[in-house]
C-alpha cells in the first residue's frame, strides 16, 4: 500500500518536556489553529488555557445523576413501605422520612458517581479502540515520558507544509503525519467465538428458569435442601421414639412454676386448713406438703384421687366431709377480685352452670336436648347444700381445682388466685339470688326498693300486654274461623 | 528531567522554606514507568509464588467451608443462642473497616491536596476493594439460606409479594456496602485507566497488548480527555469522601439502633469510623512496608509516606481510646443498670482477656508512634500495625460477643466458643484477600504512574522556580 492512498488525519510533533510542550501550544494557538490537541502521559496543568480548551459540563451530568438518585430512592421507599406494602415498625408512621435517609443518601452517591464516571467516558468518546494516533509506534511513549502536539487536517488553516514548519520552529525533533489506521476492524475469530459461546451459554439457565415458570407439572417440585423445606423438628401432638412416653411435647420440668404463680401458703394452694389437718390427720398433711412443695407426683395423684373419687360414697362420712376446709377465702377479697372472678366464671363456668349459676348453661341445654345418657347435670349453685355454712370456701376451691363427678379439675386452665376469685364471685352470686332487703345499706334501700318496684311494674305491664295481645289474637282467630264458616256454609 | 535529593533517601524531615520531596533519587518520568511496570513485567519471583500458592490454598479452604456450610446449615458455626451474630459478623465488620483506608486515602486526602497519597493510593484502593469482597462474603452466607440472599434486593418478587423493610439498619447496610464497593471499584478502575494504557503501550506480546488495550478503553492521553478525567476524578473524590464516612456509620447502626446493652449508644458512628480508618491504615502499612522493599519501590513509597501514615494511626488510635473511655463514662453517667452491667462485664467479665487484648493493641501500642524512631523504622511499623490489626479484630469481637452473650435475660446467658469452621473461615478470608492482592501486584499497575509523574513535574517546576525560572 502506498502512502498517497491513505487518509491523512493531521500532523503530530513530539516534545520531551512539559515546558517545551506548553510554549508550542501557545504558539499554535496564537497562530490561529483551533482543531488541536495535546497528548501527555499525565495531566499537564495550564494546557487547557494554552490550547484554548473549554471547561466541561460533566458536573451537571453528575448533578442530574445525584438528584435522580435521591428521587428514585425516596419514591421507591415511600411506595414500597408506605403505600404498596405497609409495614408497621415500632409505631413509626408509614412514610417515615428519617428512616429512609440512609438509602436515599447511598443511592444519591451511587447515581452521581455513575453520572461522573460514565459521563466522563461518554464525553471523551471512549472506549474507542481504533485511533489513528496509535498507528505511529513512537506514539507509544505518549503514556510514558513523551508529549505530543497534534493539529487536525480539518482545521481551516491547515496546510501540511506550514504546520511542519511551525512545529520545526518550536524545537520538536520528531514530526510525522497521522494516517488512517489500516489494521483490520474485524474482531479476531477466537475472541468472537469465546464471546459468542459465553453469551449463548449464559442464556441457557435463564431459559430453563423461564420455561419452568410458565409450564405446569404434575410432579412435586424438586427440593434442593429438603431438610429446610421439611423441618425434622417435631410439631405439637406428634409422637416420637425419642422419649419413653412417646410424646414429642415435653411436660414441665419438676418444680416449674409459671411466672407470677409462686405461692407459699399450703392453705391457699389446697383450700385446706393445714394446721387443723396436721392435728387430726398428720399423714395426709405430710402428703400434702410432699405433693405441693416437693413436687411428689405420686402424693399429688393420691391426693387428687381422694378428693375427687370420695364423692358418692354416701355411706360413711367421706374425706370431703372430714377434711378441715378453709372456712373463708384466705386471700384479700375486694371489688377487683370479685370482678376478676366474674370474668373467669363467665369464661370457664357459665358454659355449664349458666351465667346465673342455676346449672342451665348452653352445654347443659344441648346435653338435655340430645338426651345424652352419660350426662350428669351441673349443680345449681343456689341450693342450701352449696352455701358457705355447708360447703366451705376451701371445699368450693378444691372442687374447682380438682373437679367433681363429670366436672374436670380446672387447675391447668385457671390461675390459682383466679380460682379463689371465682369462689368469691360464686358467693356473691349466691347472695344475689337469695338475699333479704335488710342486707342493703339503708342509704341505698330506697333506690333498690324503687328499682324492684319498677322492675315489678315493668314485668306486670309486659304480662298485661302479652295477655292483651293473646286475647286479641284469639279474638281475631275466632273471627276468621267464623268468617270461614260463613263462607263455607252456602256451599254445603 | 532529574532532581537530586541532597539528603539521600531520607525525606522524613521538613527543611524550612521547602517542601520535602515525595519522589526520591535521580528520577525521570521514564524511571517511574520502568520501576512500576517491571513489577508486573518481570517473571514472578520465588517469594511471590510461595505467597500465591499459600493464599490460593487458604482461598480453597474458605470455598470448601462455604460449601460445607451451605450443605449442612449454619449450625457448623459456634453461633448459639443468644450469640447469633458470632464470628461471621465480627469478620464482616473487621474487613469492612479495613476497606476504609483506600477510599479515605484516595478521596479525602485528595480533597485536602495531600500529595503524599499519590504513590500509595492505588494499592490502598485495591486493598479496599478486596477487603470489601471479603466483608461481603460473610453477611451473604450468614443469612442462612445463602441462595436466597437476593431477597435483600427490592425487586418485584412473584414468590414473596412483598418488599424489603427499609426501616431496618440491616437493609441500609446492604445499600451502603454495595454502593461503597461499586463506587470504590469505579474510582479504582478509573484511576488505573491511564496506567493500563501505559501497560498496553509497553506490551510486546500481541495478546497482552489486546487485553490491556481493552481494559484501557483506548486511552490516548488527549488533553481534552485529561481535563474531563480530572474533573470526574475530583467529583468521584467528593462523592466518595462522605460515602466512606457513611458506610461505617451505617454498619454501626446495625448495632446502635438495636436495644442490646453495650450496643445502644450514640457514640457508635464516629467511634466506628475512627476505628475503621485506624485499622485500614494499619493494614495498608502491614502490606506496603514489605511490598515496597520486595518490589523495589523505595524511591516512590518513601519513609515520609510511612511516617505520615503512622501519624494517622496515632491520631485515630487516640480517638478510639477516647471512645472506649467515653463509653464507660456514659454507661456510668446514664445510670441504666443494664448498660452499666454490660460495660463492667465487658472489661471484667468472662471475656476480660479479649478486652485486655483490644485495649493493649489499640490504645497502648500505637503510642509508640510518638517516637520518630518508631515511625521511620520499617520493621517496627510492621510489628505495631499487626498489633493494631489484631486489636481491631478483637474490638469487633468484644462488641459483638460480650454484648450478646449477657443481655437482659440472665437465664439465657452463654459463653461463645468458636468451632473449627469459624477459625477456617477467618483464616480462609485472608486467603481470598491475599490471592486478590498478589494477583493485583502481578497484573496491574501497583502505583499510580500518571499522578506520580505529575507530582514529579510539580516538584521540578518548584525547583526551577526557586532557581529563578
Amino acid at each position: 500500500m502506498s502512502e498517497t492512498k491513505k487518509t491523512v488525519h493531521g500532523i503530530m510533533a513530539e516534545f520531551t518536556s512539559v515546558d517545551s510542550l506548553l510554549s508550542a501550544c501557545r504558539r499554535i494557538r496564537d497562530a490561529g489553529y483551533t482543531k488541536t490537541d495535546a497528548f501527555t502521559p499525565f495531566p499537564v496543568h495550564g494546557i487547557d488555557k494554552a490550547l484554548g480548551i473549554k471547561p466541561t459540563k460533566l458536573p451537571w451530568i453528575a448533578l442530574v445523576g445525584g438528584v435522580s438518585g435521591t428521587l428514585i430512592a425516596l419514591t421507591m421507599q415511600i411506595w414500597m413501605n408506605g403505600i404498596d406494602y405497609k409495614y408497621i415498625i415500632s409505631g413509626k408512621p408509614y412514610i417515615s422520612l428519617p428512616a429512609f435517609m440512609p438509602v436515599a443518601f447511598e443511592l444519591t452517591i451511587l447515581l452521581a458517581s455513575f453520572g461522573a464516571f460514565f459521563g466522563m467516558w461518554a464525553l471523551n468518546g471512549l472506549p474507542r479502540f481504533s485511533n489513528p494516533m496509535f498507528t505511529d509506534p513512537r506514539f507509544d511513549r505518549a503514556t510514558d515520558d513523551r508529549f505530543f502536539l497534534y493539529i487536525d487536517a480539518r482545521d481551516a488553516r491547515y496546510d501540511s507544509e506550514g504546520v511542519r514548519k511551525l512545529f520545526a520552529d518550536t524545537g520538536s525533533e520528531y514530526i510525522n503525519e497521522v494516517i488512517e489506521d489500516d489494521t483490520p476492524t474485524k474482531i479476531p475469530k477466537p475472541i468472537f467465538m469465546v464471546w459468542g459461546t459465553m453469551v449463548a451459554a449464559s442464556v441457557i439457565p435463564l431459559l430453563v428458569v423461564l420455561t419452568m415458570r410458565v409450564t405446569n407439572s404434575s410432579q412435586p417440585r424438586f427440593h434442593v435442601f429438603p431438610d429446610m423445606d421439611f423441618s425434622p423438628a417435631k410439631d405439637a401432638q406428634m409422637s416420637t421414639s425419642l422419649f419413653v412416653d412417646n410424646r414429642s411435647m415435653r411436660p414441665d420440668v419438676p418444680g416449674t412454676v409459671a411466672r407470677g404463680q409462686m405461692e407459699e401458703s399450703l392453705d391457699v394452694l389446697t383450700g385446706i386448713d393445714s394446721e387443723k389437718l396436721a392435728q387430726i390427720d398428720a399423714p395426709r398433711a405430710d402428703r400434702l406438703v410432699r405433693a405441693y412443695f416437693f413436687d411428689d407426683e405420686v402424693a399429688k395423684a393420691e391426693e387428687v384421687a381422694e378428693v375427687t373419687e370420695a364423692e358418692g360414697e354416701a355411706a360413711a362420712p367421706s374425706v370431703m366431709d372430714t377434711t378441715p376446709w378453709v372456712k373463708e377465702i384466705p386471700i384479700k377479697v375486694d371489688a377487683a377480685l370479685i370482678e376478676k372472678g366474674q370474668q373467669q366464671f363467665g369464661i370457664y363456668c357459665s358454659v355449664c352452670h349458666g351465667l346465673n349459676g342455676r346449672g342451665n348453661g348452653l352445654v347443659n341445654q344441648r346435653a338435655q336436648s340430645i338426651n345424652s345418657p352419660t350426662w350428669v347435670p351441673p349443680s345449681n349453685m343456689h341450693q342450701d347444700s352449696l352455701y358457705s355454712d355447708k360447703y366451705p370456701d376451701g371445699k368450693l376451691y378444691s372442687t374447682i381445682t380438682n373437679g367433681i363427678r363429670k366436672m374436670p379439675g380446672y387447675a391447668g386452665q385457671i390461675k390459682l388466685r383466679d380460682r379463689w376469685a371465682i369462689v368469691a364471685y360464686v358467693r356473691a352470686l349466691q347472695k344475689s339470688q337469695n338475699a333479704s332487703i335488710d342486707l342493703v345499706p339503708p342509704s341505698q334501700k330506697a333506690a333498690v326498693e324503687k328499682a324492684v318496684a319498677d322492675a315489678k311494674a315493668e314485668l306486670e305491664r309486659q304480662a298485661a300486654e302479652a295477655e292483651k295481645a293473646e286475647a286479641e289474637r284469639k279474638a281475631k282467630e275466632e273471627k276468621e274461623k267464623a268468617e270461614a264458616a260463613a263462607k263455607d256454609a252456602p256451599a254445603e | 528531567m532529574s532532581l537530586a535529593i541532597p539528603n539521600g533517601l531520607d525525606n522524613s524531615s521538613e527543611r524550612p522554606g521547602e517542601r520535602a520531596p515525595l519522589v526520591l533519587g535521580e528520577t525521570t518520568y521514564h524511571d517511574i514507568t520502568e520501576s512500576v511496570c517491571k513489577v508486573a513485567e518481570r517473571p514472578p519471583g520465588w517469594g511471590w509464588g510461595m505467597g500465591f500458592l499459600t493464599s490460593i490454598a487458604l482461598l480453597h479452604v474458605l470455598g470448601g467451608l462455604i460449601l460445607y456450610l451451605i450443605y449442612t446449615g449454619v449450625g457448623v458455626w459456634g453461633n448459639r443462642s443468644p450469640i447469633f451474630w458470632g464470628w461471621p459478623i465480627v469478620n464482616f465488620v473487621f474487613w469492612v473497616g479495613i476497606g476504609h483506608a483506600g477510599t479515605l486515602i484516595s478521596a479525602i486526602l485528595f480533597l485536602f491536596r495531600q500529595e503524599w497519597r499519590t504513590s500509595i493510593n492505588r494499592a490502598a484502593e485495591a486493598m479496599t476493594i478486596f477487603a470489601v469482597a471479603c466483608a461481603g462474603t460473610f453477611p451473604g452466607i450468614h443469612v442462612g439460606r445463602a441462595w436466597l440472599a437476593f431477597w435483600l434486593a427490592p425487586y418485584p418478587s412473584l414468590n414473596l409479594w412483598m418488599w424489603p423493610q427499609f426501616r431496618s439498619p440491616l437493609l441500609w447496610d446492604v445499600f451502603a456496602v454495595s454502593t461503597y464497593g461499586t463506587v470504590s471499584l469505579l474510582f479504582w478502575y478509573m484511576g488505573m485507566v491511564p496506567d493500563l494504557a501505559t501497560f498496553r503501550d509497553r506490551s510486546k506480546n500481541k495478546w497482552r497488548r489486546m487485553a490491556y488495550g481493552i481494559l484501557a478503553l483506548g486511552w490516548s492521553g488527549s488533553s481534552r480527555h485529561w481535563m474531563r478525567y480530572e474533573k470526574a476524578y475530583a467529583l468521584l473524590a467528593a462523592f466518595a469522601a462522605p460515602l466512606v464516612l457513611s458506610v461505617h456509620t451505617i454498619v454501626s447502626f446495625d448495632f446502635a439502633v438495636s436495644q442490646v446493652p453495650g450496643w445502644h449508644t450514640t457514640i457508635f458512628p464516629p467511634y466506628f469510623v475512627a476505628g475503621a480508618i485506624f485499622s485500614g491504615f494499619a493494614m495498608v502499612l502491614t502490606l506496603m512496608v514489605p511490598a515496597r522493599s520486595m518490589l523495589d519501590l523505595e524511591k516512590l513509597i518513601t519513609i515520609r509516606h510511612l511516617d505520615n501514615m503512622c501519624k494517622i494511626i496515632l491520631a485515630t488510635g487516640c480517638i478510639v481510646g477516647l471512645a472506649y473511655g467515653t463509653e464507660f463514662f456514659i454507661a456510668w453517667y446514664g445510670q441504666v443498670p443494664a448498660e452499666q452491667f454490660a460495660f463492667i462485664n465487658r472489661a471484667a467479665g468472662p471475656y476480660w482477656w479479649a478486652y485486655l487484648t483490644m485495649v493493649s493493641c489499640n490504645v497502648i501500642s500505637p503510642q509508640l508512634f510518638w517516637f520518630k524512631k518508631c515511625r521511620t523504622t520499617p520493621w517496627m511499623i510492621v510489628v505495631i500495625s499487626i498489633f493494631v490489626n489484631i486489636g481491631m479484630w478483637f474490638e469487633r469481637f468484644v462488641i459483638v460477643v460480650t454484648s450478646l452473650s449477657r443481655d437482659y435475660l440472665p437465664s439465657a446467658w452463654a459463653y461463645f466458643t468458636p468451632t473449627w469452621v469459624d477459625w477456617g473461615m477467618l483464616i480462609g478470608s485472608f486467603g481470598l484477600f491475599f490471592t486478590l492482592f498478589l494477583l493485583f501486584c502481578k497484573l496491574l499497575p501497583v502505583i499510580n504512574m500518571a499522578e506520580t509523574k505529575a507530582t514529579l513535574a510539580k516538584q521540578e517546576h518548584m525547583a526551577h522556580g526557586a532557581g529563578g525560572h
